[in-house]
């Protein structure tokens, strides 16, 4: 019996990404943020997410892609970290898919630049893949 | 095993809980108390199968409350075990003289604690 | 049946918090001992905190603490039995043996583990007491036996039923008789109830009695509950916002109890938080005592208002900045008694802690009698130290150059002390203390003392807050920091704005004061990012009429800070803000507004840092500044002003202290001499016109104010009036000397128009002779190319 785990996945900029189930709270649809000023521009702002305020990380800023267009709205995945919840926002949001941990590969060397450090592992689906993001690594933000 | 209720007197709450749960954990019920007078005002609404007291403590003493329950007619066989430290053979001795029934040294190990007790109360 | 983990964990941590009050207890009751004034109660309660000490950690596998206990536990019974008295030197070391129990306590409490220091040179001296001094006492000490060989339980009417009974101990109890009360052998018995009611001392009052109708809970069952009732706060807030535009009067009813019972609450739980500041004074009896032991000094310790509550956070966190402040004062401030005789003063110098409450904010007071802060000597250390410009010091008030001693890098200490001179300066003391949202100040008067005063919010998680809007963004203000709300029309903001060091300045009441633009500093519009000029808040918009400036006070200093609305004043729920902001000291935290969305809330002295708007900093970089820039380009920051028609000059900005405007009316003469009132003192008046040429009378143009440069050297200062200020000018010059001579030392094109470069020194001096008498060469020089 091999080990599957299940992900959370979701879509930034065509790619489709995935975050361990076990470390995402909640997916909620987009909130109105308050932006910090000084702050690096990785981060969207802050959310009150039930009388607690939450970090939004812009994944697409994150992991140097494009910037969403005007009229699309961000949807958060709020994970859990050793700081406390974090919320990614990301375009779209995926299934929850089920995987054997046996289909699972090395990041590719096509995937460059700091989404290789963030990326910790690929998983090669029928129609697609599936980069796995280390949610630490994700929120911690060296110096802007 | 038959269910005793014990009353452990001392100033000091570890110890107090320390006990407590040794003594809890084979089964028996415990009462507290942090000193020697409130140990006598709680004895004179309770009555217990066994009284285990420090014989240091604020306000009144160990071998003080001694002598005040066997003064009472209701604990005059109860079993009165001291805590008390290695270095007082002369305290002992007081304990004894005041009616304690036996004597625990201070620091001592659970199993201790419950073989004194058993064999106190004969169970 | 072994204790688990969780309760063993469970036991220690009770054994930390009993021990370190227990060790408290002990200190204060030794102190009373020492004055001579101990009962016999006071023994006992010694005793009995390292007899528990002992018993305790035994039971918990704690051998170190258990065997040290012991050997303490051995002199003390001795002292308690009468067998021996006590005497100051056994006393020193009682105090130090405390401190080791403390010292294995607290690596307990860090590390897991007693600890490995060495204790034995100590243990030896407690043995020598008790052995030197009673060779033939019944009590004599035994080593502490090791456990092993030891019966450890017995009864008395069937010693020989208990297993491995070594007879010795049995054989050393003497035969009593069998009728209670008392024995011949045995010493006379403890004090009995009624006798401890009326005698009772305060350390022995402060029983562990289970009846007691206090019962310890976990902080952070505590905690929890306070951000719940946070949680709760906001709530309320939504709904009673709501309320506003409900019509519905059962809903509006219930929303009125909801606003008044959640307001209840909320003082309910931050009242079980709270804790007497006693909790910590308790120990600074003992610190008194053994600094100025140290220092050979005499010292009283009084203490008022020990009952005063704070936030268990806060006392947290004004524990050791509090400690530091006590040594200092023994240490720096009061004098050695012979030198307090020579000065007319008792020898015993005093030491007052005082708290109280004074309008939402704990007051802590510390005060001596000493000699007070030497306002020259801290001046001259900071300048040897580089952290002020001697202009700079020469121009500071007496309660500025105090506050000098808050600077990191200072040290007034001639000599590094055992005392105070642990790395740890005053500066470390006001960092901590401003960290949970306090300030600290200190007053002194020569030869009468000094005081250090601290004021701390009540309570850190809900502070009042005043709402300002800039950008449309919200943003909440402490209203600790918060002085006074100033709005300028249009038309004022015109005047009162002026630019001063390149920096937009406003002056309140005469002072002038450093403006920071929200907009600007937090960079909030991207066009906003050019420095606005006096008298407009927004380059862009309409709404540019009027200013509204909030004066706030960070580190004992004013500033003001501009934005765009000021809205309300709200109680607040502060929530730290995330890791990822760390790097960011503008915002103290953030909090969620009534309306559900999220305002930061401004870090009043990060934000003036950042702005650059604390003096110190700012006087610093600017300093530096003047002073690279001269070296690179001649570049320099010069004051434009005209004395009359067409006399159009100039002076370097750094030869400024301060610009004034005094009411002609307020001239006063002196002799001969024109002077003014000014901060307290007499100011001399220079009318530059006279001492320069080709100006003569022009200063009679203008209105009823008159226009003061005032300059500064040695703690002296001088009013040079002028006609008109009429800029401030970064420019690189080219200075002229041919033209030098009567009050001018050269001329220079400025801003394309030939400007005469005005020689301070030169009119200070043939204006008053003396000025610079005291310090021959001092004369001001002006950087020409």
């Amino acid at each position: 019996m091999s080990d599957s785990k299940q992900f959370c996945t979701f879509f930034i900029n065509g790619l489709f990404f995935g975050i361990e189930v076990l470390k995402v709270q909640e997916v909620i649809r987009y909130q109105e943020m308050t932006s910090v000023p000084l702050a690096p521009s990785t981060i969207r702002g802050l959310i009150n997410l039930r009388g607690q305020i939450v970090t939004a990380i812009d994944l697409r800023r994150r992991l140097e892609l494009p910037a969403r267009g005007e009229d699309q709205l961000p949807m958060n995945v709020v994970v859990r970290t050793d700081d406390g919840a974090v919320s990614l926002l990301v375009d779209e949001i995926g299934d929850v898919v089920e995987i054997q941990d046996d289909v699972r590969e090395r990041p590719p060397e096509t995937l460059r630049g700091v989404a290789r450090e963030l990326v910790t592992g690929v998983y090669k689906l029928k129609e697609r893949l599936l980069l796995v993001l280390d949610t630490e690594k994700t929120v911690t933000l060296t110096a802007a | 095993m038959p269910i005793k209720t014990i009353i452990t007197v001392d100033d000091a709450a570890t110890m107090r809980k320390m006990i407590s749960f040794t003594l809890k954990g084979a089964g028996h019920d415990v009462i507290e108390a942090g000193d020697g007078v409130e140990a006598l005002k709680t004895l004179q609404m309770r009555q217990v199968d066994l009284v285990l007291t420090d014989v240091n403590m604020p306000n009144m003493d160990g071998i003080t409350l001694t002598r005040s329950l066997r003064a009472l007619p209701q604990f005059a066989h109860t079993p009165i075990v001291l805590l008390t430290t290695e270095s007082s053979p002369e305290k002992k001795a007081e304990g004894k003289a005041a009616g304690a029934t036996g004597w625990i040294v201070k620091p001592f190990q659970q199993e201790q604690l419950l073989a004194v007790v058993s064999k106190v109360l004969g169970i | 049946m072994p204790l688990n983990d969780e309760l063993q964990q469970q036991l220690i941590k009770d054994l930390l918090i009993e021990s370190t009050e227990g060790l408290d207890r002990f200190d204060r009751e030794m102190l009373v001992l020492e004055k001579g004034q101990g009962t016999p109660e006071t023994l006992n309660v010694i005793f009995r905190v390292i007899h528990t000490i002992k018993g305790t950690a035994g039971c918990l596998g704690l051998p170190k603490i258990e065997s040290v206990a012991h050997v303490g536990e051995n002199l003390l019974d001795t002292l308690r039995g009468g067998k021996l008295t006590t005497t100051p030197e056994m006393i020193t070391t009682l105090l130090a043996y405390a401190d080791a129990l403390r010292a294995m306590l607290n690596n307990l409490e860090n590390t897991g583990n007693e600890g490995s220091a060495d204790y034995s040179i100590l243990l030896q001296q407690l043995q020598d007491f008790q052995t030197g001094k009673s060779p033939s006492s019944s009590a004599a000490p035994a080593p502490a036996p090791a456990p092993a060989a030891k019966q450890t339980w017995g009864l008395f009417d069937d010693e020989s039923a208990v297993p491995a009974v070594p007879v010795a101990v049995v054989a050393s109890i003497p035969p009593a008789p069998d009728a209670p009360p008392s024995t011949p052998s045995a010493p006379p018995p403890p004090p009995v109830l009624v006798e401890n009611a009326g005698v009772e001392k305060e350390g022995a009052a402060r029983g562990h009695s289970v009846s007691d109708s206090a019962i310890r809970v976990d902080v952070g069952q505590l905690d929890k509950l306070m951000n719940l009732v946070g949680e709760l706060v906001l709530a309320r807030n939504q709904i009673v916002q709501f309320t506003n535009q409900a019509q519905d009067a059962t809903f509006i009813n219930a929303s009125q109890r909801l606003n008044n019972i959640t307001t209840e609450l909320q003082e309910g739980v931050m009242k079980t938080r709270m804790q007497p500041i006693g909790n910590i004074w308790a120990k600074f009896p003992r610190v008194v005592r053994d600094v100025s032991l140290e220092l050979g000094k005499s010292v009283q310790l009084v203490m008022e208002g020990k009952e005063t509550d704070l936030d268990r956070t806060i006392i947290e966190a004004i524990k050791d900045p509090l400690t530091h402040i006590v040594r200092n004062a023994i240490d720096h401030g009061i004098e050695m008694p012979d030198a307090r005789r020579a000065a007319g003063k008792p020898e015993e110098g005093v030491l007052i802690l005082r708290a109280f409450h004074e309008g939402g904010q704990v007051n802590i007071e510390i005060m001596d009698d000493g000699h007070g802060i030497n306002v020259a000597r801290v001046k001259q250390k900071a300048v040897e130290k580089g952290l002020v410009t001697p202009e700079n010091a020469a121009r500071m008030s007496d309660r500025e150059s105090f506050n000098l001693i808050f600077l990191p890098g200072f040290s007034t200490a001639e000599k590094i002390t055992n005392v105070s001179g642990r790395g740890v300066g005053m500066d470390v003391v006001k960092t901590n203390i401003e960290k949970i949202g306090g300030s600290v100040d200190v007053h002194s008067e020569a030869g009468h003392g000094s005081t250090i005063k601290i004021k701390i919010p009540l309570t850190l998680a809900i502070i009042p807050a005043l709402i300002v809007t800039s950008r449309s963004e919200r943003f909440a203000i402490p209203q600790v920091s918060l002085l006074e709300l100033v709005r300028l029309e249009a038309d004022q903001a015109k005047k009162g704005i002026e630019m001063l060091y390149g920096a937009p300045v406003y002056r309140l009441r005469g002072q002038l004061l450093p403006l920071a633009y929200l907009n600007k500093e937090l960079a909030l519009d991207p066009s906003a990012s050019a420095p606005a000029a006096p008298g407009t808040t927004d380059a862009r918009g309409s709404e540019a009429a009027a200013v509204n400036i909030v004066i706030l006070q960070a580190d004992g200093r004013q500033f003001g800070l501009v934005v765009d609305e000021i809205n309300d004043t709200e109680e607040i729920v502060v929530k730290p803000l995330a890791k990822q902001f760390k790097g960011i000291n503008c915002f103290a935290g953030a909090t969620i507004m009534g309306d559900g969305k999220v305002a930061l809330i401004l870090d009043v002295l990060g934000l003036a840092q950042h702005a650059n708007v604390i003096n110190e900093v700012r006087d610093r970089s600017l300093t530096d500044k003047v002073k690279t820039d001269g070296r690179a380009s001649d570049r320099q920051t010069l004051l434009l002003f005209d004395v009359g028609a067409g006399g159009r000059m100039a002076i370097p900005l750094s030869m400024v202290a301060r610009l004034e405007e005094f009411p002609r009316s307020q001239v006063e003469r002196s002799g001969s001499q024109e002077v003014v009132q000014y901060r307290g003192q007499i100011l001399p008046l220079i009318r530059v016109a006279d001492y320069v040429r080709a100006a003569a009378g022009a200063d009679s143009q203008g209105g009823d104010l008159m226009q003061v440069v005032v300059y500064s050297e040695q703690g002296r200062s001088v009013g040079l009036v002028v006609g008109s200020i009429n800029d401030i000018v970064e420019e690189s010059v080219t200075v002229k000397r041919d033209a030098a001579g009567d009050g001018i030392l050269g001329s220079a094109v400025i801003q394309n128009k030939v400007t005469d470069l005005l020689d301070v020194a030169a009119v200070i001096r043939s204006a008053d002779p003396s000025f610079y008498r005291a310090e021959a060469g001092a004369a001001p020089d002006l950087k020409v190319a």
